[in-house]
């Protein structure tokens, strides 16, 4: 198990500097679901007493929304759009990868402060979580196009639910699917706003959105 | 006396209100049913919160539900603010639709989405849970998201997608708070139903872990923080604010923030209680406060449009009652005088300015001069409250505003309140400046007249009234309603 | 220096040019063509070794000392490699940095061989292997270092000897992260295919063989001996990772190393065949990567 949970570790973490480095969309939101399908795989095993009903439903259903719903949706939505690739990000693709590391270095140090690791099994999947939240952050502030910023949003979304699966102990099981739930509508109107954004402006790019000032 | 039964009411209602205005055919029955549906919701709210002042808290559904006086006075500042909202909406949106901004789509989306927003709000001021309270906030978010742009426009979109992206990751982030919140509880070995539950954490706070805490309550001040309008992190709540149709400003301001804010003062005394009682979080919230004050008073200064005056107004009073929140004591009781006073006051000045915006056809305020004499009711409505907003006496806010200051005083706070005084002075100079000009100024021609029923006569004056009156005599029942609200802060 | 080590040396002399026809013999079956025959290699080198060397007036002694000093410093890098079980000829503490700084040396004199040409060409052939090599290079060490962490030994033969089956066991992601990096740094170095190609015939995509284009007869041959040299030091060490068989009997170890050194060659012919050359603009983000994921190893296995 604890091997297992190594390896998908470092896959999420992996999955976070692909994300950092590709310019495609459509490859992008293919390495988002992976990380969903990750995630539900690591719902699984995270936990010594084995498995129960609930966290097979938990790991059912954020394979099933991050791993298959969203990327439709997502997909729908380039190509609706009619983009391909981002062009010109605010930071290039090689600085946002080495940042990613630094993301981790940074992550490393405020979880030794962090004085609830005894509970994740592998010491690892803590700073993976904390980084994860950081490329998600990174993500949304350095694309332009409004469907990176989506992405941004999601692997945010899976970095905080990482984190909570490995940091804390009991959660209620509505609050676990009430969130979830909220995922899935964010995404969902995102989807919807970027729809009308396509349709008033001919075009996603989130950094021309900018006549309202001051 | 059901409690279950009457929490369940005060959710299902909106809820069924809901899908009631989605499913009606006549444009003008679905802005009828979305009243009704808020009257409804509104006399079961009063009728709780009856219940709590006079009996102390109450629980329900295995405590999951949870209402003290501090989240009863939130509901009843929120019936305020909805329920003269959704009256006022009907005058705003007939004009609406007889200029053909808006079409019946437009219509089912606004009311089903009102009352959406107004189930999302209540769950998270009556849950016990606090992630039910996330959810509840978030919920909000997102069905709000679509309430900015009704009348679909460019700029409106934009503002949307603003508020839906940073929105959503400051309450992202707040949930992130939540988690380390229920991680600093693993010592306690609570079962999983009682994990996060408000009422267990505020009684055991003190074998809390206070590093896990307070990490988790600086990711809960800036998520919620972000939803609330505190600067820096006001960025979307100006373009929101002015882009969104008048009612939904006035809730947006009225409440919405009030309603985040809420979020953040339920997690102070667990934290004071486990830090120490050294007043941390505390100091946080008067940082905060007094960042916004100041910040929101440069912006003040250089603004056109009336709209975003009046959003930059938001964020300075917000920071106002946190700044007051944050001095405890007697500033615990004048941040939650100065909620209602600023709930009332934003109220009716986003109903002013959204239906002079209609009269004269844009929000420049250079291009809405001589209010006054072009339209009599709106306009002294807006200078009215506009003059209530910077701090006139006798107005109530007038009076809250110098209970901060006593309060500032009181803690020897002397920071904080040169900064506070230099804030307002700033805003008061600047925004009276717009205001004299505003209603003054040389009349222009108005691209429709004004023309005002009783009811709308009613709801611009009837506030300022209230105004007044708070301003010189407090009624027993709303002081002795506030100091239980205030000492469920101040019980630490 | 024992009997093994030096049997192992001379049969990496004799059989590196093997690992080249292996390669173009995966990439003529995946073509559908028949290819060159599997010595093709070593018929080049006598082919090559019989002629005679034509320099250019303007080139100096830099340009004739470049494929000597190149293969002298990778006959060292051999010196110092382990090959599985079997030790090195040489091993001591911290021989794994005279190994980078070996083949660094090989590479700064093929690179100023191909300069002093001044062939407009060969100058940009070389400036793209050192902007390369200079993302190679740290991913390459860090390579060594996560290894050196994992078997508490500065010296490879130690290293390579301390690896097995049981450390895959307690940190596979580690050591599969490493091996992942390695192989880039393996195909970016030795002029493989995502990176380069090797039978391209355009100057201008080139990277490693515009650099030699001035070289003939013997020289040349220097350098085909080396390149192919190169491969087998570098392929030696990635297999020592990813085929620890240990057995204790060299007569089963040894024929098990050199059988994955053969499935090592068939790898990088497949990867030939199915992959297309990256843009040269890309080819720094793979190199950064590699460099990335070593560093992951290195702090998986520090923590």
């Amino acid at each position: 198990m604890q091997q297992w949970l190594e390896l998908a570790t470092v896959l999420l973490f992996l999955s976070n500097l692909a994300m950092l480095g590709l310019s495609e969309l459509g490859a992008c939101v293919r390495t988002v679901a992976f990380q969903g399908i990750l995630l539900g795989f690591i719902t699984l095993i995270v936990r010594q007493e084995g498995l129960s009903v609930r966290l097979l439903i938990l790991s059912v259903m954020s394979i099933g929304l991050k791993g298959f719903v969203f990327p439709f949706l997502l997909l729908r939505s380039i190509r609706e759009a009619g983009v391909r690739r981002e062009v010109e990000p605010f930071v290039g693709y090689v600085t946002s990868v080495v940042g990613g590391l630094l993301m981790l270095a940074v992550s490393m140090w405020i979880s030794a402060r962090i004085p609830a690791t005894a509970t994740a099994m592998s010491s690892f999947q803590i700073p993976v979580a904390l980084s994860t939240i950081f490329t998600g952050l990174f993500l949304v502030v350095s694309r332009r196009k409004a469907l990176n910023q989506v992405i941004g949003y999601l692997v945010f979304e899976s970095g905080i639910y990482m984190f909570g699966i490995t940091a804390v102990g009991e959660i209620p099981f509505l609050i676990e699917l009430g969130v979830l739930l909220d995922v899935f509508v964010a995404v969902f109107v995102m989807g919807i706003a970027m729809n009308h954004i396509n349709r008033e402006f001919d075009h996603i790019d989130a950094d021309q959105l900018s006549s309202l000032k001051g | 006396m059901n409690y279950n039964l009457l929490l369940g009411l005060l959710l299902f209602v909106p809820c069924a209100g809901a899908a009631i205005c989605i499913a009606i055919r006549a444009p003008g029955r679905i802005l009828a049913a979305m009243c009704t549906t808020v009257m409804v919701w509104a006399l079961i709210t009063l009728k709780l919160c009856l219940e709590v002042f006079s009996r102390g808290p109450i629980q329900a559904a295995d405590r999951v539900f949870y209402v003290d006086a501090l989240s009863a006075y939130h509901l009843c500042v929120m019936m305020l603010v909805f329920v003269a909202s959704s009256v006022y909406a009907i005058g705003y949106f007939k004009e609406e639709i007889r200029s053909e901004r808006i079409t019946r789509r437009g219509l089912h989306q606004y009311a089903g989405l009102w009352c959406g927003a107004l189930a999302a709000m209540t769950l998270s001021l009556i849950s016990n849970n606090l992630g039910i309270m996330w959810v509840g906030i978030e919920a909000t978010t997102l069905l709000t998201a679509f309430l900015i742009c009704i009348p679909r426009k460019a700029a409106s979109i934009e503002a949307m997608w603003k508020y839906l992206m940073i929105c959503s990751i400051g309450v992202a982030f707040a949930f992130l708070g939540t988690l380390l919140i229920a991680a600093a509880s693993g010592g306690l070995h609570l079962s999983r139903s009682e994990t996060l539950l408000w009422t267990q954490l505020r009684v055991s706070a003190s074998a809390l872990n206070p590093m896990l805490l307070k990490m988790g309550f600086l990711c809960l001040l800036v998520g919620y923080g972000t939803k609330a309008g505190l600067a820096p992190l006001h960025n979307w709540l100006p373009d929101a604010h002015s882009q969104a149709p008048a009612p939904v400003s006035a809730i947006f301001s009225g409440f919405m923030l009030n309603a985040a804010l809420y979020c953040i003062l339920r997690y102070v005394p667990i934290v004071e209680q486990a830090t120490g009682r050294v007043g941390w979080s505390l100091q946080l919230l008067s940082l905060f406060g007094i960042i916004s004050i100041i910040v929101s008073a440069a912006f003040i200064i250089f603004q056109h449009d009336v709209k975003r005056l009046l959003a930059y107004h938001s964020v300075e009073h917000i920071g106002i009652i946190t700044l007051a929140f944050g001095l405890g004591g007697l500033g615990t009781f004048a941040a939650l005088f100065h909620t209602l006073n600023h709930s009332i006051c934003k109220t009716l000045s986003f109903f002013a300015a959204g239906r002079l915006g209609q009269t004269y056809d844009t929000h420049d305020m250079t291009k809405m001069s001589g209010t006054l004499a072009s339209a009599p009711v709106w306009g002294t409505a807006l200078f009215g409250s506009l003059l209530a907003l910077i701090g006139v006496a006798p107005f109530a806010l007038f009076m809250s505003e110098f209970q901060v200051l006593r309060a500032a005083i009181d803690s020897r706070a002397i920071v904080w309140m040169i900064l506070f005084l230099a804030g307002s002075g700033i805003v008061f100079v600047g925004a009276l400046r717009h205001a004299i000009a505003m209603a003054w100024g040389e009349p222009v021609s108005v691209a429709v007249p004004e023309s005002t029923g009783m009811i709308e006569k009613f709801l611009a004056f009837a506030p300022i009234a209230v105004l007044l009156v708070l301003g010189v005599w407090i009624p027993g029942p709303l002081l002795a309603a506030m100091k239980q609200a205030a000492s469920v802060l101040r019980g630490f | 220096m024992n009997a093994q080590s030096i049997v192992y040396s001379a049969s990496a002399l004799l059989f590196s040019p093997l690992l080249l026809g292996v390669i173009n013999r995966v990439k003529a079956i995946f073509a559908g063509r028949t290819g060159q025959p599997l010595l093709q290699t070593y018929y080049d080198l006598s082919k090559l070794f019989r002629k005679g060397a034509v320099y250019s007036t303007t080139s100096s002694w830099v340009f004739r000392a470049g494929p000597t000093v190149g293969l002298a410093s990778v006959l060292v890098a051999l010196a110092i490699t382990p090959f599985g079980r079997v030790p090195a000829l040489l091993n001591f503490p911290g021989d794994l940095l005279l190994l980078a700084y070996a083949l660094g040396l090989m590479r700064f004199f093929t690179v100023i061989a191909a300069l002093d040409t001044g062939s407009a060409f060969e100058g940009m052939g070389a400036s793209r292997e050192v902007q390369f090599s200079a993302l190679a290079e740290p991913a390459f060490l860090l390579c060594l270092a996560a290894l050196a962490c994992k078997t508490q030994s500065l010296s490879l033969s130690t290293i390579i000897s301390r690896m097995n089956f049981g450390l895959w066991a307690k940190d596979g992601p580690a050591l599969a992260m490493i091996a992942v990096a390695f192989m880039a740094v393996l195909l970016a170095e030795n002029a493989r295919m995502p990176v380069d190609d090797p039978t391209t015939h355009l100057e201008l995509t080139m990277i490693h063989e515009v650099m030699v284009l001035d070289h003939s007869g013997p020289d040349f041959a220097f350098i085909l001996y080396s390149a192919s040299l190169k491969l087998w030091v570098m392929g030696a060490l990635l297999i020592g990772i990813i085929l620890p068989v240990r057995t204790g009997n060299i007569l089963l170890d040894f024929p098990a190393t050199l059988l994955g050194m053969i499935a090592l060659a068939l790898l990088i012919g497949v990867i030939e065949s199915v992959m297309a050359r990256l843009r040269l603009l890309r080819v720094p983000q793979l190199l950064v990567g590699a460099g990335v994921i070593a560093v992951i190893a290195l702090i998986l296995i520090l923590r």
